[in-house]
């Protein structure tokens, strides 16, 4: 007796649909390791061309699929149909931000913000290739580690409900990169980042709901890496010659 | 749809824009749980009001002053009192994710953070408590 | 219409592309560079690999072992100038790389560490934990940002190369938000667009590797080199053909038979589970034909153990591995052994180009795994290819912008009529076509299947000529493919068409190539020609395209400069 089961997706073509609804597809559920991924690439290639998604590795790293499934944001190639079936799995866009197409975001926002942390190495004064690498140990990569294993997916942005108040909170992945470079010892461009980071849109913006780090799929934790930065901003106001951390 | 090739599509700007709905905090426990945190600041504020004009009652004179009479106040004060205690618990619960210090270049692990800040909470409860009392005798 | 104009456009946006994209501005920066990707570019393939990129770094290592180690694992396929080229510069990239904060793993002193790989004589691969391509896609993309010349059209898919007197002048590429066709046009076009795994059903590749580029160039009328040599890495998932890293043998990892053997010593005895990726995958495969693997409901599989590491060995080196373990397959690779079978992984063939990315359609580069340089010749080392994709970026980069500051800006007036021809090709095959019978799934589920049928580890004439008219008959169905799809919004039906209608094309050339190397060498092994004939074969298959299904194949000497061929023996 072969298993079925229910997807209920979003839909909306902004060129005939004034807002977004749902449609439902009664799928094969034949094998116990598929993922919800698996089962919106079933509907595409055999019963309905026209839903469009993002994708690509399916092994949860390249932070395209991020979806909301039953209401928690998820990445869809690691959510198991064994884990809903029976009940209907409804997967939509990714909450708080607009909708393009069906599942599709705009994320251009997120790219925006992203930039304006100034995600990069800053040096008073370049070593030169010759000398070779900035010497580093184990003990310094780990005390940045963490938010370095970002993947950008945005599944912290859409559980956050301030960002979904209040667009122009910079946002929980955008905080945790501008940290991993100031925690990174080669860098030296906390100054520069400090006004994004330490404005009122900030990390300031943050309440703590925390569950940014609950969705997170890569263990960033992001709520740890906005108070540790509203902790940190605050002990370089009161103590502004202390210890740059 | 026959499009001349090059020409944008009128709908090109067209996106659905999302709107977070109004009962948000209701469809999650950790939203609801997080706004029952937040929350305690008004039962909180709402005692020190009461408490000043319980105070004042109280300056009128010890004799005319019974607690019991304010029975109202007592029940409310046990009602402030847990929301109290879960705004602290939880603030305190989370100083292992605020606090990152190290020792001897190892940071120190969040658990014993958070023992540390439960154990000043009830070294300042005992300390305030007695002087308190000392006074109030 | 939209009609943008660069010095330098870059098509693909990973770790070759950003790299070039990043080199040309640097090599001059009053270059206005480009970057079109058809996905944002953290998406781009290259953050899934995992092993790391290999580069002489210490003193005891040298620039002619890093050669002959490559050559060797190429099975002498390689073009050993451009080896030796690349054996010098992969260092400056890896350091470079440190410089804009890649964090590589590093040794108790602090310095870049190294650990060992397939075909490696020493310990020369440098890493970043197990996720070194997500770490090295993300510093590239994360640096790109600050350079100000660099304009970046992201999700737009490019559908065709601008050549105007046989010279390259640009793409014409759909915005895939609004649907708009727009002609971008460059004194310089450098492609990177990565694999083309996806023409295999069974491949650790990403639903983007599509060969994009590869068809793009073989249009144009550039060369395909060695379209035959695919790589199929030894140890990928059952089932969904996920990764597992060959850092896990490099740890230590046993490969085991359905017998608790460690086979492999009947196949490279002095390497082990450190030998060259074709010969381990051959020596699984026979293993599996002579009744030694394990049965699974997705198939045959070896057993890949490492629960002898310990978990602190794991948990430091090989931490992601552990993640995919336990999400995708619910075990713990601490206490049990990981089902691994060989799985279509690489594409050693690609688009003709030299030592600096050109092609021979002036102002056309390549770089990455879409081009093939002559680097990795009949199999690629693993390591290799990060680095290579560093090093050729920063190649090419610098070559298309020293070419696009002499070369003279395309004049607009032919590109008017090229960009329409081709948006109404489009919708006219695609977007505006009524009935059709045949589902792209469909049409697609069954090329896959055919090429890991006649193209896999092994190959056979009978198995390649079956294969050959198969994909006579696909392109045919293809002709009459149903597009349900019809909005201009971010139609991914109409991508997914495009796509496939590349990867049809480019699978001819895999086929072809193949039948007509009549030798084993290197990941091409054919039964019926188990032996390498250096004689006839010491050559590049290189297929043009012609007005039928089949290439016009030309062959070409492999450029021998230090290491003469010998057998291959491990």
């Amino acid at each position: 007796m072969a298993k079925r089961i229910t997807i209920q997706a979003t839909r909306f073509d902004p060129e005939k649909d004034t807002k977004p609804r749902l449609q439902s597809y009664d799928i094969p559920f034949s094998d116990d390791s598929m993922v919800v991924l698996d089962a919106l690439n079933y509907i595409k290639a055999h019963v309905d061309g026209t839903l469009s998604y993002r994708w690509s590795c399916r092994m949860g790293i390249c932070g395209s699929c991020g979806m909301m499934v039953n209401g928690t944001p998820k990445l869809t190639c690691n959510a198991f149909l064994r884990d809903y079936w029976p009940q209907p799995v409804v997967v939509q866009p990714l909450n708080n931000f607009p909708i393009v197409r069906d599942l599709v975001i705009d994320m251009e926002d997120f790219l925006d913000k992203l930039k304006s942390v100034k995600p990069w190495i800053v040096r008073k004064q370049e070593i030169p290739l010759g000398a070779g690498e900035h010497l580093q140990t184990t003990s310094q990569i780990d005390d940045f580690k963490q938010f370095s294993q970002c993947i950008n997916c945005m599944l912290c942005y859409a559980a956050c409900p301030v960002y979904g108040l209040n667009n122009e909170f910079l946002g929980p992945a955008a905080i945790a990169l501008a940290r991993r470079y100031n925690l990174d010892s080669r860098d030296q461009g906390l100054k520069d980042r400090l006004p994004v980071i330490a404005e009122a849109e900030g990390v300031w913006e943050c309440s703590f709901v925390g569950e940014c780090s609950v969705v997170c799929p890569k263990g960033v934790d992001p709520a740890k890496a906005i108070q540790q930065t509203k902790l940190d901003t605050t002990m370089r106001f009161v103590l502004p010659y202390g210890n740059r951390e | 749809m026959s499009l001349p090739a090059g020409e944008a599509h009128p709908a090109l700007s067209n996106t659905y824009r999302w709107s977070m709905p109004a009962n948000w905090w209701t469809r999650k426990r950790h939203y609801f749980f997080y706004m029952l945190r937040e929350f305690t600041a008004l039962p909180l504020a709402l005692w020190l009001l009461w408490f000043l004009v319980e105070i004042k009652r109280a300056g009128d004179g010890p004799a005319s002053y019974a607690p019991h009479s304010s029975a109202l106040f007592v029940v409310f004060s046990a009602v402030c009192l847990a929301f109290a205690l879960y705004h602290s618990i939880t603030f305190l619960s989370l100083a292992g994710v605020i606090i990152h210090v190290k020792f001897l270049n190892r940071p120190v692990p969040s658990r014993l953070i958070v023992l540390s800040q439960f154990g000043l909470w009830a070294a300042a409860s005992i300390v305030i408590g007695f002087v308190l009392i000392w006074f109030g005798r | 219409m939209e009609f943008e104009s660069y010095d330098v456009l870059v098509v693909g946006g990973g770790l070759a592309g950003i790299r070039a994209a990043i080199a040309a501005v640097e090599a001059n920066p009053r270059v206005k560079v480009g970057m079109v990707s058809k996905v944002y570019p953290m998406r781009s393939h290259t953050v899934s690999a995992e092993g790391g990129a290999a580069a002489v770094l210490r003193p005891e290592d040298s620039y002619e072992t890093h050669a002959f180690d490559t050559i060797k694992g190429s099975d002498y396929l390689a073009d050993q100038d451009v080896v030796e080229a690349f054996v010098r510069e992969a260092p400056i990239e890896i350091i470079q790389m440190e410089h804009w904060g890649c964090p590589w793993s590093r040794d108790p002193d602090g310095k870049i560490s190294a650990r060992p790989f397939g075909g490696m004589t020493t310990w020369r691969t440098c890493f970043a934990a197990d996720k070194s391509g997500f770490h090295m896609l993300h510093t590239v993309f994360q640096t790109s940002l600050k350079y100000p010349q660099i304009t970046r059209h992201d999700e737009a898919f490019v559908t065709k190369l601008l050549v105007e007197d046989s010279r390259c002048i640009g793409v014409v590429a759909l915005d895939m938000r609004s649907g708009r066709f727009d002609a971008i046009t460059a004194k310089a076009v450098i492609l990177a667009t990565g694999g083309l795994g996806r023409v295999y059903a069974f491949t650790t590749n990403g639903n983007i590797c599509t060969g994009d580029g590869m068809a793009l160039a073989y249009r144009a009328g550039a060369g395909l080199k060695d379209m035959e040599m695919v790589q199929f890495h030894p140890t990928g998932l059952p089932f969904t053909g996920i990764l597992i890293t060959e850092a896990v043998r490099g740890e230590g990892g046993y490969l085991t038979n359905s017998e608790g053997d460690r086979f492999l010593k009947r196949y490279v005895p002095n390497k082990m589970e450190l030998g060259p990726r074709d010969i381990i995958s051959r020596a699984m495969t026979t293993e599996f034909e002579e009744g030694r693997g394990f049965e699974g409901p997705h198939g045959k599989y070896m057993h890949l153990d490492v629960r002898h590491l310990g978990e602190s060995v794991i948990d430091r080196k090989l931490p992601f591995m552990r993640e995919l373990g336990r999400e995708f397959l619910g075990i713990d690779i601490v206490t049990e052994p990981i089902p691994v079978r060989p799985v279509q992984h690489y594409m050693m063939g690609g688009v003709d180009a030299d030592i600096s990315g050109a092609t021979a359609i002036l102002g056309l580069y390549a770089a990455g795994e879409c081009a093939n340089v002559g680097l990795n010749g009949g199999n690629r080392l693993g390591s290799n290819s990060l680095s290579e994709c560093l090093v050729f970026g920063a190649a090419s980069g610098r070559a298309a912008a020293h070419y696009a500051s002499a070369a003279r800006a395309p004049g607009s007036k032919p590109v008017d009529a090229m960009l329409w021809d081709e948006a109404r090709r489009v919708e006219g095959a695609y977007l505006e076509k009524k009935g059709g019978e045949e589902r792209i799934g469909d049409i697609r589920e069954d090329l896959q299947r055919e090429m890991d049928a006649g193209a896999g580890v092994f190959r056979t004439e009978e198995g390649l000529q079956a294969l050959i008219k198969r994909l006579a008959d696909l392109r045919e169905r293809f002709q009459s493919v149903k597009i349900e799809d019809s909005s201009r919004t971010f139609n991914t039906e109409l991508t997914a068409a495009l796509e496939l209608d590349y990867m049809l094309e480019i699978s001819d050339t895999i086929a072809y190539s193949a039948l007509a190397r009549e030798e084993s060498r290197g990941a091409h092994a054919r039964r019926d020609f188990p032996d390498r004939h250096d004689e006839k074969y010491l050559k590049h298959t290189v297929a043009f395209r012609t007005g039928e299904l089949a290439p016009r194949l030309d062959y070409r000497d492999v450029r021998i400069t230090n290491f003469t061929p010998q057998a291959r023996t491990y």
